[in-house]
This record gives C-alpha cells, structure tokens and sequence, in this order.
C-alpha cells in the first residue's frame, strides 16, 4: 500500500501541497484528480524523490520511501521524454537494468513489451524515428519494462489518439487485475469513471474527496434531481436564487439540491406550473462530484 | 541495486551511445588525420621543395656551386647559392635565417672544409653538400695527369658537420612534446568537458532527466555520465599520441625524447584530472541552463578559467619552469593539469611537488563534485529558464 502522508511543499511564495494525505491500495486503479496547479504533479515527484517535501512522508508497505523502494516503482511523466537518439529496445533494456534487472532479463523484458505495443519491428530504431503516438507507447513500456508493483503515470492519456488510449486502459486494467497498484492523473474524467475504482481529488494542496466513485456518489452533500414539467420550458424555476441549475433543456431541468432541501415544497411548486412527468435523483456524474468538491476550494483565496 | 552498478550502466550507456555515433568517430579519424598530416605534409611539400638556401664563403672552388646544384638535383632538391666574403659574414647570416647552411671551403681544394648549420644539423642537407664537396676534390685529383692514390684517398675525407649554436636534440624534442601535451589537455577539456555539459542540457531538453532521476541519484547519474565520456576522452587521446609518435617517428622530425614513456604517462594522468576537474563543473552549471544558449553562457567562467590555465603554463611557466608563478600554479587545481607536465618536460619540477600536486587536485575534484553534485540535483529538475547557482544549492538542500 501506497501512503501519502501530510505532504507539504512550498515554492517561494507559492504553496504547492499542504497537507496532502491518501493512500493507494494494490490492485486498485486511483484516479487522481485536481484542477491544473493542485498539486497532482508535486506530489508525484515528491513519491519518486524528484520534489522534496518541506514536511509529511511518503510510505510503501508501512516503510519510508527509499531508493531501494522506488526500483519496483514505475514513472510515466508528465514531461514525456526519453534519450531520442537512443534505440528504442536498448532504451527499455537500459532502463529495466537501471530498475537492478540483470541485462539478459532486461533485454527479453523489453522485447516483450514492444511486442505487446506492437513495435517489435521498430525495436532497432532510434526513438526520434517513431511517429509521436508510437513514442508515448515506449514511454509507458518504460515505466511497465522492469514489472514494477506501483505505477503513478501523470496525464497517462494527453495527447493520445483513440488507439492509443485503448491500449492504456487495457494495459494499466491487466497489471491492476495482476495486482499492482496504479495511481494516475487526468482531466478526462469520463475515462476516469470508466476506468478507476477510486478516485482522489486535491484542490489547492489539499485532498477534498477520497474514496471509491461509489462511495463519493453516495456521500455527496447535495443530490441531482431532474425534473420536468410538461410544456413548461423551465420557467417556473425563474427568480429562485437560492436553486443551482445545471442544465435546463426543454421542460427538463437538472437542479443540484441539498439533502436538506424540502422536495415536498419543490414537488409543489412545479405541479403548480403544469404536469409533473418526471422528477427523480440522479446519480451525479463524476464530473459532477468534481465539480462540486473543487468549487468551494477554488471560490477562496488560494493565496496563503 | 549498488550505486556502483546504477554508476556504471550511466557511464557505458555514454560509452556505447556515443562511441557509436559518427561524430565521434568522424572526430577521432579527423583529428588523427590532422596530427599525421601535420609531420607528413611538411616533409613532402618543404622537405622536398622548397629550395634549400646555402651560403658559401669566399675565395669558392669554382666547381663547387655547380657541384651542391647537380647533387642536390639528383635527390629533386633545389638549391639557392649566395656567396659571403668572410666567414663571419656567413655566420651572421646563418643566424638571421638568410641562409639555412654554410659552407667554408678552401679554394685551393687543399681539405675538405666545413659545413655548418644554425641551430641543428639537417641530416639530408648535410649528405648533399659532403657528396659534393667529396666530388669537387675527387674529381680534381682524377683530372691530374696521373692519378695519386693517395691524394684520391684524402678526397674522399668528409667535411667537418656542424652547427654554429648546438641545441641538444632532446631540448628542442622536450620543447615540443611539452607544448604539444598542453594543447592536448586544453583541447580535452574543451572537446569532452563540452560533451559532458551538452550532454547534461540535453537530458533536460529532452525532458528524459525526470525518468532517469526517479530511478538514479543525480550526483551517481552525474559521475557515470563524467566517466562514461572520459573514457571516450582517454580512447582519443591515445589514438592521439600513438598516431602522432608513429608520424614523428617514421617521417624522422623529431627524435623523441628520453624521457618520452614518462612524460606520456604524466600527459596521460593530467589529461585525466583535468577533465575531471572541468567536465565535473562544466555539467553542473549546464544543469542550471534549460537551452544551449544558456549552457554556453553558463559554462562561461569555466571557459576563462581553463584559458587562463592554459596561457599561464605556456607563457610563464615555459619563460621560467621553476619560477614562483610556476610553483604556485602547480597547487592550484585548475592550472595543474597545464603547468605539471609543461615543468616535467623541462624537468624543472622535484618528484614531490608533482605528488603534492596530484593531491591537491584530487581533493579539488572531490569538492567540486561534492558540490557539483548538489547543484545539480537541485537545478536539473527546472526545466525553464536559466537558474540560479544559489537557488540550486537551496533547493537541493532543504
């Protein structure tokens, strides 16, 4: 288990992590979430030893992380780079080697994992040859080359096409189910419901929800309601500060309610406008979840 | 996984990376090129050539002007004949250069003379002109009415060689090996203390540095990539100082040197400590750049460092090889890789202060890396813009 703990980092006058805290379990995709500039990308370099935590620490199985630890870790940058004019099979080799792979293993490792990008025919070329989608691909064989036990893989997804995007989740979906655990960023959040059992989301340094999708859903503070009033086009919901609406099509309505909030008034309020033909909860999109866990971050200062 | 072996793997990655590419072996056959072309070029285009200036005093043997000119022309060498009215005229031009060679001569053939040189003995010269010197008497005393075999004997007697202010053959080869040693250790540092300095911007160009750091400390990363290219260093320069003994050698220029396994040697381990020394602070303040721009910008005082060193070591120290400057620039770290061997081709330096010297310079190379190592694990994670040396060493330190 991964555990990130009280992490704070600081540059300048610019707070990066302030008090960071979750844990990663293996065999669990996390998906970790936060507006750009929350602090994913710190607190990633801060687990490989690249950012120095002023305070807090960063454990694997109950120990602190050393060196020795990070070996069975794999990186997937958010700066993708490799050596371009290195050959693409050496790459791997020399990386799986430098994770203490003896070379002979390190080479078969490497092989075998461009042969499962489908670029066993280009393991001769030098990377700068490769078209760029085929160069994200042998940055994620780099970070899988040595089998490591905990991937963090920053942004896995920018930048790739379709079939690229398909071979990551298959990818880091297997080496979940062989019970590695993955740890990675992203703003796209439909992937990120699709893919993830968990999700952590950090806003300003600080982790503001944690916990299975499931569960966030569940424990969500206000609830989506959607109703429509037949031939209403949403015009009875009209000089009501106090109801957040977040979509309005038609006479559909989609409203973000309190659990407090009085349904019975609400129900009433739009037989009075016409004929109530739907009025339900929703489950909240993850997008949704997100939204509603960052926004009160980001309506304050962040300068602190 | 040892530090040793994430060590060596940086360094034989630059070994087989670099080794392999074509610019570095275009490099090694170039410059080998240039080092032969340099002893052979002027044997074949001078040595043949350019006419060869002799100066005879007189009263002159009337067949000897012709004779130097036909024997000279059966080697295709060419030759200018001026004649002086004493030998103390000759003599004056020998030593202005106006004449390579002197040949005094009695008019009555009655001996064979002298020939003699300015500062050393040009041996195929000296051959032509004996021959026709030999040929002039030889030919006289067949031309005779009858033959004495005596007379024919002592026409056959040689001149006497030599020259006008002997320098020792070992001064001058000394002389040179000394400077060609301070060249090769300057043009080291520049060549493979650059690689290290553009090698350590482009990890970071290319971004591949933050892959490599989450798995190799950066002061291991940065000692293998120092190493790894001085081993391609010390490979040139042996390629280097082989071809150029082999050219030496073989077109005759220069008789090496008895002291030639020692000073190579001592060229050999100063190349070394002075790479070290340079490449180490050459890639931590490329660390602190972003872009090549900024690298050579970065790499600045280093530049001038190593300049001074260098111009030190061939004007003050060759001027004077057991002076102060030279002392003290031989326990100066950066400047003791060039002064060292300079003051031991001259044999100018006692056995200890080369030893204190190579100390003192180890422990300089163990400080700056020390310290270099620390800049650069806080300055080669900043991907933008130039950095601040002091803002590495915090950021690395807290």
């Amino acid at each position: 288990m991964l555990e990130i703990l009280d992490l704070a980092k600081r540059y300048g006058p610019v707070v990066a992590l302030d008090g960071t805290t979750f844990t990663a379990r293996p065999g669990r995709i996390v998906g970790f979430l936060g507006p750009n500039g929350a602090g994913k990308t710190t607190t990633m370099r801060c687990v490989f030893g690249l950012a120095r935590p002023d305070r807090g620490e960063v454990r694997w199985k109950g120990a602190v992380v050393d060196r020795d630890a990070r070996l069975r870790f794999g990186y997937m940058p958010e700066q993708r780079g490799l050596y371009p004019r290195m050959r693409v099979a050496e790459q791997l080799s020399y990386f799986a080697q430098q994770h203490g792979m003896p070379a002979t293993v390190a080479n078969a490792a490497a092989m075998r994992w461009l042969e499962r990008m489908g670029l066993d025919d280009r393991a001769k070329s030098k990377l700068e040859e490769l078209s760029h989608g085929n160069q994200q691909r042998v940055q994620l064989a780099t970070a899988l080359v040595h089998d490591p036990e905990l991937l963090i893989l920053d942004e896995p997804f920018s930048g790739l096409d379709p079939i690229g995007i398909a071979t990551m989740t298959d990818v880091v979906r297997e080496r979940s189910a062989a019970g590695v655990g993955v740890v990675f960023s992203s703003h796209q959040l439909d992937l990120v419901e699709d893919v993830c059992e968990d999700v952590v989301i950090i806003a300003h340094g600080r982790i503001v929800a944690a916990g299975g999708i499931d569960e966030l859903r569940a424990a969500s503070g206000r609830q989506h309601l959607e109703v429509e009033v037949v031939g209403s086009a949403g015009a009875w919901l009209d000089g009501d500060g106090e109801l957040i609406v977040l979509e309005r099509a038609g006479d559909r309505v989609k409203l973000l309610v309190d659990r407090s909030a009085d349904l019975d008034a609400l129900l009433a309020r739009a037989r009075q406008a016409g004929e109530v033909r739907t009025f339900a909860y929703q489950p909240p999109k993850l997008s949704e979840l997100f939204m509603e866990a960052v926004a009160p971050v980001a309506a304050e200062e962040p300068t602190r | 996984m040892s530090r040793w072996r994430s060590i060596w793997l940086v360094a034989r990655r630059e070994v087989l990376e670099r080794g392999r590419s074509r610019g570095f072996i275009l490099s090694v056959a170039f410059t080998t090129i240039i080092v032969v072309g340099s002893f052979v070029l002027p044997a074949l285009l001078f040595g043949e050539d350019a006419a060869t200036k002799v100066g005879v005093v007189e009263p002159v043997p009337a067949a000897l002007p012709v004779a130097i000119a036909t024997t000279a022309g059966q080697f295709d060498r060419a030759v200018e004949i001026s004649t002086y009215p004493d030998v103390a005229a000759a003599d004056a031009a020998l030593g202005a250069g106006a004449v390579g060679v002197v040949v005094a001569m009695p008019a009555d053939l009655s001996g064979p003379g002298e020939v003699r040189f300015d500062k050393q003995t040009d041996q195929a010269t000296a051959q032509i002109i004996s021959a026709a010197i030999i040929a002039v008497r030889v030919q006289a005393v067949l031309g005779a009415s009858d033959v004495d075999r005596d007379a024919l004997a002592a026409a056959q007697q040689p001149p006497l060689v030599g020259a006008r202010e002997p320098q020792t053959e070992d001064e001058e080869a000394r002389f040179f090996v000394a400077n060609i040693g301070a060249v090769l250790i300057l043009v080291g540092i520049f060549s493979f203390g650059f690689t290290v300095l553009t090698g350590v911007v482009e990890e970071k160009q290319s971004r591949v540095v933050e892959v490599v750091l989450s798995t190799v400390r950066a002061r291991d990363l940065l000692m293998g990539k120092v190493l790894g290219i001085g081993v391609l260093g010390v490979v040139q320069l042996v390629v280097f100082v082989a071809a150029a003994l082999a050219a030496a050698l073989a077109t005759d220029r220069l008789t090496l040197p008895s002291t030639t396994p020692g000073a190579v040697a001592l060229l050999g381990l100063w190349f070394v400590l002075g790479y070290l020394l340079y490449s180490t602070a050459l890639g931590f303040l490329g660390a602190l750049a972003s872009r090549m721009e900024e690298a050579s910008n970065a790499s600045t005082p280093v530049t001038m460092v190593a300049m001074a060193s260098y111009f030190v070591a061939i004007f003050a120290v060759v001027d004077d090889p057991s002076g102060t400057v030279a002392t003290i620039a031989t326990f100066l770290p950066p400047s003791a890789p060039f002064v060292v061997p300079l003051r031991a081709a001259f044999d100018a330096i006692p056995a200890w202060q080369i030893g204190l010297s190579v100390l003192v310079t180890l422990a300089g190379i163990w400080v700056l890396f020390i310290i270099g190592a620390r800049v650069y694990a806080g300055a080669v994670l900043q991907v933008v813009g130039r950095m601040k040396l002091r803002d590495a060493w915090r950021s690395a330190g807290e």
